[in-house]
């Protein structure tokens, strides 16, 4: 990290003023000046205000208020995570300190002055409590001032990333901070981002826990935007949607202040609620105490809740659409032809030297446009690690060079068409009431999903062949033998078919963990554990939909099985087609063998038509067909449902 | 046999973990030419960690306050007074702007043209100059950042 350094000729009456007794503030004046405040301030219950609240990230609890800041040294006071009045008396303290010379030096590793270290702080406090500036001990914060002076705050943006097609888990999405200076290109923006810092020797396993159990630190961070475009709609291929906020000038620089005072200040990252898109709430309160973001309903904070939140708190202005550079590939392949797609992939994997196609007998728009895609396809293969470094910056000068002949920028195209807003999606929480008959048995079932999203679901927000969902629970009820049971607990579910074409060759995969009920022959029901994991491909066309081919693997566990567990290995393979619009049918057919365990109660053959028809943006219908076959067992179902979002 | 179909089982369950795309992996933004991303990427990019891993937003940087990032470690620019301001950001956004450079436009470009004070009058005229300049600011695949900055100075600054 490169930090300004401190002026130190500014600093030097500072020095001064430390060393000569005749400074202008006498340490007995201090105090006494502090202790009227301190009396003052407590009187009027600051501590007890909103704005300090916000400020050090107070929540109200059973046990009286505490902050979400874990790091001790985000408070003055050794009680202060739990004690606001101590801490503001300590805040106040700070301010009226001599800085000692490492402080005045303000050099590189050193903690500069309290002043300095909280500029919100302290621009509200001698607001509130007209402190007389004069009375209080000289500092310079050179680093502050100079980082304040780089990014120049004027305006803010609420960010939002959305989804990458081939991985269900950032359909949760992601939210930053802009913060918009006097520049008009957005790219001289500052970014500021909440994130835990995991720790990179961790596997899948252990992130998850830490993750969910606040084992990682949360920081905030302030980076130029151009490096968050290069990271989200470059490399993961996110698009990007940037909501202008109506904050003033005024209300941007408190925010700025704010954010600085929580430079290298961790909390215990929470995959759930305190995540990075709650902890940013903080610095919009700053800027408007008026709106109220923190107050959480929900056990969760999902980010496009969070984008909800700001909408509806009336913060947002316009959005604007910053499609993935995938995306933009993906459009600008599209409007080719066949043959010109085909010198695209020449010109991409070196068997068409840039110069060669020059030479070709197409129109100039065309090569103009085969050597723009060819580049950015080249520069993002690299950005994928899918080409070496050395190899990447040949071609890619080479295709540069070739192009920067064709005089001129490409004819105007075609716009990339936009989804449709994040924020018109339907919400994570789905109740469903169905009701159905197996083997000419009726049933009834209640069910509850607290995220995310299923294939079925309306799309409108979402990403076609994209699915998640955590914990999701059915029971179901025979009013004939009046049996009530847990039918289904999917712990998780995901599945994601993304579409392979002569550009993007993504892998396909699955992973299903869970619970379900199960018949056995013996005519008695049972409880199976299943880990199914599977990988395989998928492609998209106009006739049959999304298609996709997996291959799967299925470990269950059950004292219905002999030997307790069966495990095997199969094939799925399926199409998910929009009949209209909204309207989707999904089919699919599944054989699992039976390989390792109950090789024989392990062997399942199952085919499913399920269909969703959206009514809302709060409700849609399920119709589900699906029979089953195993050694000795047949079942025929056939269910209609009723889901509500909520 | 046996072994041999558990082995078939273990690898068809470990592979959906090698296929999971990369996201959410550590960035550092080094070197001073083409190509100056570098990934550092999570030991184990499994589909369980991607699931997680979106939310968390992971890094493992320790670079927090990036207000400034820096242009110390690679040679400067000679003909220039100093705009720190412009120096990185060429630096840090070399390949999209050579991109731009050859493509004659992009927001790269205008940033670009916007950090040195080009008039709105004169952008196209800028573009057309520097995409004619092409292989004279690029001229090899190991370019470094000050020349690039060096000649679009010299070249923009021409009639």
């Amino acid at each position: 990290m490169h930090r300004r350094h401190a002026y130190p000729l500014l600093l030097f009456p500072f020095l001064l003023a430390l060393l000569l007794p005749a400074a202008p503030v006498t340490g007995a004046e201090t105090t006494d000046s502090l202790r009227e405040l301190q009396a003052s301030a407590r009187e009027r219950a600051l501590h007890d205000d909103r704005y300090w609240e916000i400020l050090l990230h107070y929540r109200r609890g059973w046990f009286g208020r505490e902050s979400l800041v874990d790091d001790r040294r985000f408070f003055l006071s050794p009680t202060g995570k739990k004690d606001p009045a101590s801490e503001l008396a300590a805040t106040l303290a700070g301010f009226f300190r001599e800085p000692t010379r490492k402080e005045t030096v303000n050099e590189e590793e050193e903690q500069p002055h309290p002043r300095c270290r909280f500029p919100a702080r302290f621009e509200w406090l001698k607001q509130r409590l007209s402190i007389d500036a004069s009375r209080l001990p000289e500092v310079s914060c050179g680093e502050f001032d100079n980082a304040i002076l780089q990014i120049n705050p004027k305006s803010a943006s609420l960010i939002f990333a959305s989804a990458h097609m081939n991985a269900p888990a950032s359909m949760f999405g992601h939210t930053l901070l802009r913060i918009d200076s006097a520049y008009r290109s957005p790219l001289l923006s500052y970014a500021v981002n909440y994130a835990a810092t995991i720790d990179r020797r961790d596997n899948g396993l252990v992130y998850a826990f830490k993750g969910i159990f606040g084992l990682y630190p949360g920081y905030y961070s302030i980076l130029p935007y151009y490096e968050k475009v290069k990271e989200y709609a470059n490399m993961d291929q996110r698009d990007l949607w940037e909501y202008r906020l109506n904050l003033t000038e005024e209300e941007v620089r408190r925010m700025v202040l704010h954010t600085w005072e929580l430079q290298g200040i961790f909390s215990d990252y929470f995959f759930f609620d305190e995540n990075c898109s709650y902890d940013l709430l903080f610095l919009l309160e700053a800027a408007r105490p008026a709106v109220s973001l923190t107050d959480r309903k929900g056990a969760w904070v999902i980010p496009i809740d969070t984008l909800k939140g700001v909408l509806n708190a009336n913060l947002v202005e316009d959005a604007v659409f910053r499609p993935s550079q995938a995306r933009q590939i993906r459009h600008a392949t599209s409007l080719l032809d066949g043959e010109k797609r085909g010198l695209t992939r020449a010109v991409i994997d070196g068997t068409l030297p840039p110069e060669d196609l020059l030479a070709l007998d197409i129109s100039r728009e065309d090569k103009v446009r085969i050597l723009d895609i060819a580049s950015e396809y080249t520069q993002l293969r690299y950005t994928q690690m899918k080409l070496p470094k050395e190899e990447f910056q040949k071609r890619f000068v080479g295709m540069l060079g070739t192009r920067s002949r064709m005089e001129g920028a490409a004819p105007p195209a075609p716009p990339i068409p936009m989804p449709e807003r994040p924020e018109s999606g339907h919400t994570a929480s789905r109740g469903s009431l169905s009701a159905g008959v197996r083997d000419r048995k009726f049933f009834q079932e209640i069910s509850y999903r607290p995220a995310y999203h299923e294939l079925l679901d309306p799309e409108s927000g979402f990403t076609e062949g994209s699915q998640i969902e955590f914990a999701a629970a059915t029971l179901r009820y025979y009013p004939k033998d009046e049996k009530l049971r847990l039918q289904r607990l999917d712990v998780i579910n995901i599945f994601s078919a993304a579409a392979r074409d002569e550009f993007f060759r993504p892998v396909s995969w699955k992973i299903r963990a869970g619970i379900a009920a199960k018949e056995f022959a013996s005519g008695k029901d049972g409880t199976v554990y299943t880990i199914s994991p599977g990988g395989g491909f998928a492609s998209k066309s106009r006739f049959f939909g999304l298609t996709y081919l997996l291959l799967e693997t299925e470990l269950d566990y059950s004292r219905g099985y002999e030997k307790d567990y069966a495990a095997g290995v199969g094939l799925s393979m399926g199409t998910l087609k929009k009949i209209t619009g909204s309207w989707k049918v999904l089919a699919q057919a599944r054989y699992i063998a039976g390989l390792l365990g109950d090789t024989r109660r392990g062997q399942e053959f199952s085919a499913t038509l399920r269909q969703g028809v959206p009514l809302s943006r709060y409700g849609s219908l399920f119709f589900d067909l699906e029979r089953t076959v195993s050694p000795g067992i047949r079942n025929t179902e056939a269910k209609v449902s009723w889901n509500f979002y909520f | 046999m046996k072994k041999l179909l558990l082995i078939v089982v273990l690898v068809v369950f470990i592979a959906p973990t090698a296929f999971a795309a990369g996201a959410g992996v550590a960035r550092h933004n080094t070197g001073c030419g083409l190509g100056t991303m570098l990934f550092g990427v999570n030991a184990d990019n499994s589909s369980l960690l991607q699931a997680f891993q979106a939310t968390t937003n992971g890094t493992s940087g320790n670079q927090t306050f990036g207000i400034s990032s820096g242009t110390s470690e690679c040679d400067q620019p000679k003909k220039f007074v100093r705009n720190e301001r412009l120096n990185e950001f060429v630096r840090a956004n070399l390949d999209d702007l050579a991109k731009n450079i050859a493509f004659g436009k992009g927001e790269t470009l205008n940033t670009l043209a916007e950090l040195m004070d080009v008039p709105q009058a004169e952008r196209e005229l800028f573009s057309r100059k520097l995409q004619a300049h092409f292989r004279d600011i690029f001229p090899d695949a190991n370019v470094e950042y000050a020349h690039v900055v060096d000649t679009i100075l010299s070249v923009s600054s021409r009639g």
